[in-house]
């Protein structure tokens, strides 16, 4: 490794990826539990016969079609799950949102003991390189990336090992008034050792603030994700409510749906407080392009609405998107059938039982679409037990773990429960969630990127299940 | 590994060059501390003797030479390699008369650099 060739940039070579730097610790000792590997090894084929098992309506050649999609722009995703169930006690999986630069190779334990580079490699070797191999530009490889360094430079050294060249890793910041990157003509380069501008042919993109500022679309330069999956939805709530939507009429008659908490979108400044109402006297806020639980706030009374409106714009120019609160206990006097509760994680001895998410990091191989990492985290007080004094409905429903201004190399902190031996059972999942949850990821992607071809594609013509 | 050398502070804004030099010398057999800003430096200094200190010169708070004087200030022993992306006579004068032990222009190979610390 060259350290700082020009401000912000480092040159990665072979033989630079080292675990240790690419995992937390906690991770690199753990071992993945054997039902999530047995998981991550089912076949797409499984995985449809089973998906149709649990759900008798769905039609197994639409699944085993998703399940196959060869998405055009979006390749690599996470989906944030939540598991729900309602007054009846049927449980699901709920996709709470989709990302198009999804953490989660340093919360992963190592599926097999002797592949050093675990999830990394998988990733690269099987989404990344088929692309870059077909995708005949001139120039060099590279990392651009604004946050999370312990897993950008696992990939850079990744990417290097399995191309055998050197990677050009760059911090491409918002606020970065002279970046190291930049894209000319559609095409993206970084800044090499004398200053020069190096052309680059394909990048790994971790970008995500507001990376339409900097990215260009019909990028010539290849990248996983290119910005057309960000704009359809992999980094704006709104769009990605639009694309479910369509996907569920679509899919309607072949028993598939994407399952989310009920969505009102465009909602005004001045509207939230109907939004409250409607909604029982609890809501979700949504900031559309927000990430890493910035910009999201829980509302589950009158004094926790007038804070939240205390702090939203009230001139922002793109409304608010609200959601239905998953609540944490039965609640009185509203219409049962619309209520989804936390399922929660499993009481422990304590009899405290927190609710969490799962992050399920997918990417589509020559095999179709893949589970590849997975992940949850919980939040800070029980679902249980009432909230503390000076503790507000984010403490309970809160799950993400993002601080702002973590500068991605912190120590995960006890929220953080890995699916390994010593964690995944106290979330009280089996085989069928992670099966469910894979499904709806799979549904969430291909709708956002068949949305992300009708905005910027509208010609190409695509499978259909019709 | 240099006798002298075992505790080394390293200051740098940038967090991947920081960690990534931080950790390649802890694998190394150091003992490693890091700060990306003057502010934070000092207060590793405050509780703990460096027998080197790897100083950028540009820092978003302070000049690594600020950083330098002061440690060299506290204790004149202590080892100092600035490194810096401008490596003119000027920077270099500056440096010296700082009390730098050594001037490293960036980039930096860190096996180069801990070669450099052994013959310190």
């Amino acid at each position: 490794m060259k350290l700082s060739i020009s401000p912000n940039v480092h040159l990665v070579e072979p033989g630079d990826f080292e675990a240790t730097d690419h995992w937390y610790p906690r991770v690199l000792n753990s071992s993945i539990h054997p039902l999530v590997a047995y998981f991550l090894n089912l076949s797409n084929h499984q995985i449809q016969e089973r998906y149709c098992r649990l759900n008798p309506r769905a039609d197994a050649e639409a699944v085993a079609k998703l399940l196959a999609y060869q998405p055009t722009y979006f390749r690599w995703s996470g989906t944030d799950l939540m598991h729900v169930t309602n007054h009846e006690g049927n449980r699901k999986l709920t996709v709470i949102e989709t990302n198009s630069c999804p953490s989660g190779q340093k919360s992963m334990p190592i599926l097999e003991m002797n592949a050093e580079k675990g999830g990394y490699k998988r990733l690269i070797e099987t989404t990344f390189k088929p692309m870059v191999d077909a995708h005949k530009e001139p120039g060099a490889l590279a990392v651009i990336y604004d946050k999370n360094p312990m897993e950008n430079v696992g990939y850079a050294a990744t990417i290097a090992d399995i191309f055998e060249e050197d990677v050009y890793l760059a911090k491409f910041d918002e606020r970065d008034g002279d970046p190291p990157a930049v894209f000319r003509n559609e095409k993206l380069y970084v800044k090499g050792t004398d200053g020069e501008w190096v052309e680059i042919r394909a990048a790994f993109r971790y970008v995500t603030q507001n990376p339409w500022n900097r990215i260009v679309k019909n990028s010539r330069t290849l990248l996983l994700n290119p910005i057309e999956a960000c704009l359809a939805g992999g980094r704006n709530k709104e769009v990605a409510s639009i694309a479910y939507e369509h996907f569920n009429k679509r899919f309607v008659e072949k028993g598939l749906s994407i399952f989310t908490p009920v969505t009102y979108r465009g909602v005004t400044y001045k509207g939230l407080e109907k939004s409250f109402a409607d909604l029982g006297g609890s809501m979700v806020i949504k900031v559309p392009d927000s990430n890493a639980g910035q910009g999201v706030y829980t509302i589950i009374s009158e004094s926790e609405l007038t804070q939240a409106l205390s702090e939203l714009d009230a001139e922002a120019p793109n409304p608010y998107i609200v959601q239905q609160l998953i609540a944490s206990n039965f609640i009185e006097g509203t219409d049962p059938s619309k209520n989804w509760y936390h399922v929660g994680t499993l009481p422990d001895t304590k009899g405290r039982s927190y609710a969490f998410d799962i992050r399920m990091m997918m990417h589509a191989t020559e095999d179709g679409m893949r589970p590849l990492a997975a992940y949850s985290r919980r939040a800070r007080i029980p679902l249980n037990q009432p909230i503390p004094d000076g503790m507000d409905s984010w403490d309970m429903y809160g799950t993400n773990l993002s601080i702002k201004g973590e500068d991605g190399w912190t120590y995960a902190d006890e929220r953080l429960m890995l699916f390994d031996v010593r964690n995944f059972g106290l979330l009280g999942l089996g085989l069928d969630e992670l099966i469910q949850g894979f499904m709806q990821s799979v549904m969430a992607v291909y709708a956002i990127d068949q949305h992300a071809i009708k905005l910027f594609e509208p010609t190409l013509i695509q499978m259909t299940h019709e | 590994m240099s006798d002298m050398i075992n505790n080394i502070l390293i200051v740098e804004d940038d967090v991947v060059f920081c960690k990534m030099l931080t950790r390649f010398l802890i694998k190394n057999g150091y003992s490693v501390s890091d700060a990306q800003s003057a502010k934070g430096a000092y207060s590793l200094l405050e509780g703990a003797s460096f027998d080197l200190a790897i100083l950028d010169y540009r820092l978003p708070d302070e000049s690594g030479i600020a950083i330098l004087k002061r440690i060299k200030t506290k204790d004149p022993e202590t080892k100092v390699i600035l490194i810096t992306r401008f490596s003119n006579d000027e920077v270099a004068e500056e440096a010296r008369q700082a009390g730098a032990d050594a001037f490293v222009s960036k980039p930096i190979d860190p096996k180069e650099l801990m070669l450099q610390i052994k013959t310190m």
